[in-house]
């Protein structure tokens, strides 16, 4: 099944969306897409200063404490569940220990059998617009939805100056150095030839050689 | 000791000038040293010159909670004789690296006025504080009568230095190397203990990584007749720890290494053998990989076990519950979240004498696989287990309800941290806040000293807090509360509070300066990611010239706000070892 990758928030006006992420999939050949159709309509929306979720990766909006009730906050929630895979998106949160945290990685993982060792991959990550790059662990995701997920909460504090309906590409560069629009090939394919990631700003893809 | 001269009371009451002028400051002396509580002690030096000064003179072990509340010079003025040292440095949230790598809480000024002042030092307790091999040499070299060291999340070190304290110090009874940042780059800092060295009782690697060399691992456990204590790392296998079990029959405390290995018949049997003959164990740790195939190995061992830490290992409910059935004197119990709501059934059922449990996420970071232990594993232990005192509970949901009733069944609670793993979340089956939770915590367990918050709290959390935790001396609060109300409750409202550590909250400079006066008689207040600007923290610290107000600044943020505040009460006055990330107000 091939996955359009966008890069928006979730739709909490519909909390009963299957996924929090808002990209459709798409049951297209795997021919080149205009980035129009890479990432189709979604815009960064309002709520998302207000959101506390993402408040948390961050100074928090001094204007408004308001948590604008439950209703949203359940749906902060969900949207945490499909987020946090793999990653500390919260640093230090769940507070443990660095040297339980390295033995838990290092550790046994509960399979039959088997001691399940993760081989790193890191990878810079680089938003448009954005002074400082992120380096993630690619091995800890299994798909271009959680990568997506986990992207969108690591750089959405960056987005607060945005102005309303700037849409993102996700790219990346791989073996050969050439530019990619993510989301094109099978996770594997992608995983092995991923070398770095970079978000950019509607407009900017067409421009890049 | 020098002995000083009685000075004559200024005392309207005769009879009592008469009973101080013959009460000797020799039996004084003698009297205050058979005193070893901290509190006591400070007590104590309170009520007169004369004890004052007998207090100081007999005090031998000193306990310095925050190292930056006190200098080196201050402290070794003030007692003479200290044998023994314990210090405490950074702030508690850089275990979870929300401290700055070179923050501070160097050890070294420390060891160097040390040197001159304590020669005859023997121990030394640390936690958090950043220790050089340079540092560990010194300390090698300059006490000769050096019997004990213990290093808890301190970094900065490598196995150099753990070689020159092997090599140096010919008194050493305890080498404590708890899980610490340590630069593991060979195991040969082992085999520095000179053959001759026997006086051994502690020694505690398990965090460490590279393999030792197990030759002289054996060789040293065997010459060491008084070793209590053996915890060894991973790299020691199954077979190699049981030729240890069989040199050390007298151990109390053990720490296995892997428990992952190929045993044919005869070395499982030789290792069971090994286990039963060590009738003395009362504490089991590491146990990593373990395999279920080995466990009964431990059944015998198990009878008498007290303190069994099972958090490096990810047993499964049903092996986990096969094991516990033979620990019916367990009183502390640290597992990981794979033995489920099924596996602390078992402990419900099998450990009436359970005090103290903690529960540690096998995967904190991994929300998909839907596994863990819920509110219903809490709420089994507490029906079977009704001294528990002490928990410590990483979960992914939680109820008002069932909080209620584990502390109906366990009014006693003295330590209730609870970690409700994704931040704001409600009771899953109400919707509604957690504030009734650990409102009913706070009104059930009047000894509560130590609180941990979790989940959807609004100012109501705080209010009971304020109104009820009348003991509680230390609260950690992350993503909760609605308002600088919350934090204000609690400032004026616990008496014994001592640590307030706060991040992710809307508390802001109203809640800050609300507690002026609070934080003098506090050790320490940690705020981050809250509400506070710059401009307040420093009315703070204009207003209050006996705290250090510290703010840590973020790349990239905001100038006004103080991303991260540190506050503690000192008389040491400001720090002059800060780094420049770190801006003392």
């Amino acid at each position: 099944m091939e996955l359009q990758l966008g890069l928006a928030l979730p739709n909490h006006n519909n909390p009963s969306a299957g996924n929090g992420v808002g990209f459709k999939s798409r049951k297209d050949a795997a021919n080149k897409r205009s980035f129009q159709e890479a990432f189709g309509n979604y815009k960064i929306r309002d709520e998302l200063q207000m959101m506390p979720l993402l408040l948390w990766s961050g100074p928090p909006d001094e204007e408004d404490d308001d948590r604008k009730g439950q209703k949203k906050r359940n749906s902060c929630n969900n949207i945490n569940k499909n987020e946090e895979e793999g990653e500390e998106l919260v640093v230090g949160w769940p507070p443990i220990q660095s040297w339980r945290k390295k033995s838990l990685l290092h550790g046994q993982h509960p399979q039959q059998g088997q001691v399940g060792r993760r081989v790193s991959k890191f990878v810079k990550v680089k938003m448009e617009g954005v002074g400082i790059a992120r380096k993630i662990n690619l091995s800890l995701y299994n798909s271009f939805e959680t990568l997506a997920n986990s992207l969108i909460h690591m750089f959405a504090t960056y987005q607060k100056s945005e102005k309303r309906g700037v849409r993102y590409t996700l790219t990346y560069q791989d073996k050969e150095g050439d530019w990619l629009i993510a989301g094109d090939v099978p996770w594997q394919t992608f995983i092995e030839s991923v070398q770095r990631l970079e978000i950019l700003r509607c407009g900017a893809v067409e421009s890049r050689p | 000791m020098e002995s000083e001269s009685k000075r004559k009371k200024e005392s309207p009451n005769t009879a009592e000038l008469a009973v101080t002028a013959s009460f000797p400051d020799e039996v004084l002396e003698i009297v205050l040293s058979l005193l070893t509580s901290h509190r006591d002690r400070s007590s104590v030096s309170l009520v007169c010159k004369d004890w004052y000064r007998a207090e100081r003179w007999s005090r031998t072990q000193v306990f310095i909670g925050n190292c930056y509340s006190v200098s080196p010079e201050i402290l070794t003025r003030r007692f003479p004789n200290i044998r023994s040292v314990t210090l405490k440095g950074k702030p508690r949230f850089s275990d979870f690296n929300l401290v700055p790598p070179n923050w501070g809480a160097d050890i070294h000024a420390w060891l160097v006025a040390f040197a001159a002042k304590y020669p005859f030092l023997e121990e030394l307790r640390l936690k958090r504080m950043a220790v050089s091999d340079e540092s560990l040499e010194f300390l090698a070299s300059n006490f000769p009568n050096f019997k004990l060291l213990s290093l808890l999340s301190c970094d900065g070190f490598s196995t150099d230095g753990l070689a020159a304290i092997a090599t140096h110090c010919k008194n050493l009874t305890e080498l404590d190397i708890q899980e610490n940042g340590i630069e593991d780059s060979s195991g040969s800092w082992l085999s520095c203990f000179p053959e001759s060295f026997t006086s051994l009782e502690v020694l505690n690697f398990a965090n460490l990584t590279s393999e030792v060399n197990t030759d002289a691992l054996e060789r040293l456990v065997s010459r060491c007749k008084s070793l209590k204590v053996l915890k060894v790392n991973k790299s020691i296998s199954l077979e190699q720890l049981q030729r240890l079990l069989v040199r050390a029959p007298q151990l109390e405390e053990l720490g296995t290494g892997s428990f992952l290995q190929d045993l044919t018949a005869r070395p499982y049997a030789d290792l069971e053998s090994a286990f039963n003959n060590c009738k003395n164990i009362h504490t089991l740790s590491g146990l990593w990989e373990a395999v279920p195939l080995y466990l009964p190995a431990l059944y015998n061992s198990c009878a008498n076990l007290t303190f069994l830490n099972l958090s490096y290992t990810a047993l499964q409910s049903g092996e986990f519950a096969k094991l516990v059935v033979h620990c019916p004197r367990l009183r502390r119990l640290w597992v990981l979240d794979t033995v489920e709501d099924k596996g602390l059934e078992a402990v419900g059922s099998n450990c009436p004498l359970l005090e103290e449990l903690r529960v540690f996420p096998a995967d904190p970071f991994d929300e998909e696989i839907i596994h863990g232990v819920t509110e219903e594993g809490f709420v089994a232990v507490s029906f079977g287990c009704r001294r528990l005192h002490y928990v410590l509970y990483f979960c992914r949901q939680m109820t008002n309800a069932a909080v209620a009733t584990i502390v109906q069944n366990c009014p006693n609670f003295t330590h209730f941290r609870l970690c409700i793993m994704t931040p704001g979340l409600p009771d899953y089956l109400t919707n509604e806040p957690m504030d009734e939770a650990f409102g009913a915590v706070v009104k059930t367990c009047s000894k509560l000293q130590r609180l941990s918050v979790s989940g959807l709290l609004t100012d109501l959390t705080f209010e009971y807090i304020g109104k009820y935790a009348k003991n509680l001396e230390t609260l950690s609060v992350a993503f909760a509360g609605r308002s600088d109300r919350g934090m204000q409750c609690v400032l004026e409202g616990c008496p014994k509070l001592r640590k307030l550590e706060i991040r992710d909250c809307p508390f802001g400079n109203e809640a800050l300066l609300s507690g002026l006066e609070k934080y003098e008689s506090m050790r320490s207040l940690w705020m981050s990611a809250c509400n506070v600007t710059m401009n307040a923290c420093r009315r703070l610290a204009k207003q209050m010239p006996r705290l250090n107000v510290e703010v840590m600044k973020e790349d990239g943020s905001d100038d006004s706000q103080a991303d991260k505040v540190y506050i503690y009460r000192t008389v040491a006055g400001p720090r002059r070892d800060a780094p420049p990330s770190v801006l003392t107000l």
